[in-house]
């Protein structure tokens, strides 16, 4: 099972004739993924690691119909259009590699996707593997060993620390998120731990959040319904603190934002919180050991 | 990017929101003083808020006042920004203070306009304590504000007759601005109705979204360039700037070369947790050139501060052997005498390890001081160990 994706999952790389989605569609490759195509507008018949290129997306659909996964990797100014063509070509998910996307690029398309109950990872995500069976994106395949603990984390480095942390601890993962760290993202921290609520393959959840946004926060009520344990890592507390322009921000998001209020938050609703990276796979084990 | 109230109105202007008639003054125009009708409102310009009250917003009646007020406030630091310039526009008579903003709400990720019948410095506390109510909007993003909506927070405003038309123009543009020069936050605090029953922006806040800035050529013809935000930059912060490199300077002594930004926050968050200090947040992700990282070594070097090196690399787009390659001709070019303790892993981990094992055999008097940890030692470790060598060198 894991959650999004799994070993029969069919993927297409957006911007596949780029030098970093080349390399990282060769390891996605090496690891077991079903790249089934690449679109990159005006070098469709060409070839990326033996993968096909198409000029549209539609075009791609035609000759792969089972595939529901895209993966963006072009330039920022083309990425709202690349998610629009992926969305309107029928993929499900949505993985944006791209970051810096401008925001109200990144507001509408996700809003067209939630419509159309597509989802959407990213902007700025590292992408999302299921150990041993899937990657899609650009996460080190040594960072994560296949087990049973979800994590989810806005960082890409802090995701793979985390799995590291979690694997030299006999944790190994059933899926690990990134979310990304863009300023607005396609999917929260409560979309993904809903996910692994209902997962059967998933044991407890380790979540890494940081300092600005207000996701953790959002997340923090439904830690309280939950049944499997989380254990929440949150950076940013030894960070110098910006300065809000105006008072518009104030009213809507209050003190949310800094590391104290989500650490607050998470506390208050049952998720236990972690100091430092090596604490999380002893909190783990205590949880675990308590809920069995 | 936060603009400052000139800068803001300036695009105000153009949108059609009418502001009181302005001049911007700093040491080297002066002599503009002499344009001016009087009396005025001289406001120090600051990203900063809290001006009122800091006393950087004074009226003056005439020249001499002006200039006496204005060198009284230009140098003056305020929350750790050096005022360079004031904005003196004309006085208005104020009948009524009211509140207006578009803003990209993250919470509900939508745009959302707000809008109170009273406005001013204590805005934030009618929130809080909901004296007044604030109207809230939202829109789809990418709908199109319809005539009646801008209405109905014209109205929420206390606009009637022919003055909640005026208003309704008034949020029809801000709206348009908002859209148009992709804002996170267009605010007018206050918005005011004058007693000759004009609707003017005495105040101007604006966030513009940097990562747009592409499409913006006109901000520059608009004298609206990119800059640091906050406070002064040291000369560290200035020269990585020009460099393209994310970096704060800390007043710690170890080096932190961390890889992305957000395993750069969680380090300068485990250094201290270790009893450690950081020197600098610094963001070396996102598969940065050998020429960008051998210029973050090189700034982390240069800092005579820095005592010892933390340096990581876990390898997804950034990969394991660029980095070794820079972090290697970095190190046979410069010869550092610090301790630079780091940890490599990830994606062409292998060939990275290759890299530097060869320079080790190649140059072992270089990488006495110098560690690359890898996969199998967890990062924590390195970080202690990269404490105990600053805490060595300081002796």
């Amino acid at each position: 099972m894991a959650i999004i994706i799994d070993r029969h999952t069919e993927t297409i790389v957006q911007g596949i004739t780029g030098s970093n989605a080349a390399v990282h569609t060769k390891f996605m490759l090496e690891y077991g993924t079903k790249v089934v195509g690449g679109v990159t507008p005006g070098k469709g018949g060409q070839n990326v690691e033996g993968v096909k290129v198409y000029d549209t997306v539609s075009d791609c659909v035609v000759e792969h119909p089972n595939v529901t996964v895209a993966s963006i990797w072009v330039p920022p100014r083309f990425a709202r259009d690349a998610i629009l063509e992926s969305i309107e070509a029928g993929m499900k998910r949505v993985i944006v590699i791209t970051e810096r996307i401008p925001v109200h690029d990144m507001l509408y398309a996700r809003h067209v996707a939630r419509e159309k109950k597509v989802m959407i990872i990213g902007g700025n995500t590292p992408g999302l593997i299921s150990p041993g069976r899937s990657l899609v994106g650009m996460l080190p395949k040594i960072a994560f060993g296949a087990g049973r603990i979800g994590t989810v984390a806005r960082s890409g480095a802090v995701t793979y620390y985390i799995a590291n942390s979690l694997n030299l601890a006999g944790f190994g993962q059933s899926t690990s998120v990134g979310l990304g760290g863009d300023p607005i993202l396609g999917t929260n921290f409560e979309d993904v731990l809903r996910l692994f609520e209902e997962d059967p393959e998933t044991d407890a959840v380790v979540m890494a959040g940081e300092i600005g946004g207000v996701y953790e926060e959002l997340a923090a009520p439904f830690i309280k319904t939950m049944k499997k344990p989380v254990i929440a890592y949150i950076t940013g507390k030894a960070a110098p603190q910006g300065k809000r322009l105006g008072h518009a921000g104030a009213i809507v998001e209050g003190n949310m934002g800094t590391a104290a209020s989500k650490i607050a938050a998470l506390e208050e609703n049952g998720a236990v919180v972690a100091e430092t990276l090596s604490e999380i796979p002893r909190l783990l084990k205590q949880a675990l050991d308590g809920t069995h | 990017m936060r603009l400052y109230e000139y800068e803001a109105k300036r695009i105000f202007k153009r949108q059609g929101v009418s502001v009181p008639a302005g001049v911007v003054i700093g040491r080297e125009n002066m002599g503009d003083l002499d344009r001016v009708v009087y009396p005025v409102v001289i406001k120090a310009q600051a990203f900063v808020g809290g001006r009122g009250k800091a006393g950087l917003v004074q009226s003056a009646g005439n020249r001499a006042e002006a200039q006496e007020m204005i060198l009284n406030m230009l140098g003056r630091d305020h929350a750790g920004h050096k005022i360079d310039r004031v904005l003196i526009e004309q006085k208005v008579t104020v009948k009524r203070e009211l509140y207006l903003a578009v803003i990209v709400d993250r919470l509900e990720h939508m745009p959302l306009i707000m809008s109170s019948q009273r406005g001013g410095m204590d805005i934030e506390e009618i929130a809080r304590t909901k004296s007044t109510p604030i109207l809230k909007y939202y829109l789809n993003p990418g709908a199109h504000l319809n005539d009646f909506m801008a209405r109905n927070v014209a109205s929420n405003l206390g606009l009637r007759g022919l003055l909640l038309k005026d208003g309704a123009d008034t949020v029809h543009r801000l709206y348009r601005l908002f859209v148009d020069y992709d804002c996170k936050v267009a605010e007018i605090n206050p918005l005011v109705l004058t007693d000759d029953d004009r609707i003017l922006a005495l105040d101007a806040k604006v966030d513009l979204d940097e990562d747009a800035m592409f499409r913006h050529p006109q901000l520059i013809q608009m004298g609206i360039a990119a800059r640091h935000e906050v406070g002064e930059m040291t000369e560290r912060e200035k020269f990585a700037k020009r460099a393209g490199i994310p970096y704060v300077d800390l007043d710690g002594d170890i080096g932190v070369f961390p890889g992305g930004a957000g395993f750069g926050i969680a380090s300068i968050d485990l250094i201290q947790h270790y009893g450690g200090k950081p020197a600098n947040f610094m963001d070396s992700g996102g598969a940065p050139t050998q020429e960008k990282l051998r210029a973050m070594l090189g700034l982390l070097l240069d800092n005579p501060g820095v005592k010892a090196i933390f340096g990581a690399r876990f390898g997804g787009i950034s990969r394991c052997d660029d980095w070794a390659k820079a972090v290697v001709q970095f190190i046979v070019e410069n010869r550092p005498q610090k301790p630079m303790i780091m940890r490599m892993a990830g994606n062409m981990e292998e060939e990275g390890r290759k890299i530097i094992e060869k320079a080790k055999v190649d140059h072992p008097e270089l990488f006495k001081k110098i560690k690359v940890y890898a996969y199998d030692t967890p990062i924590e470790e390195v970080i202690k160990e990269t404490i105990r060598s600053a805490q060595t060198e300081k002796k």
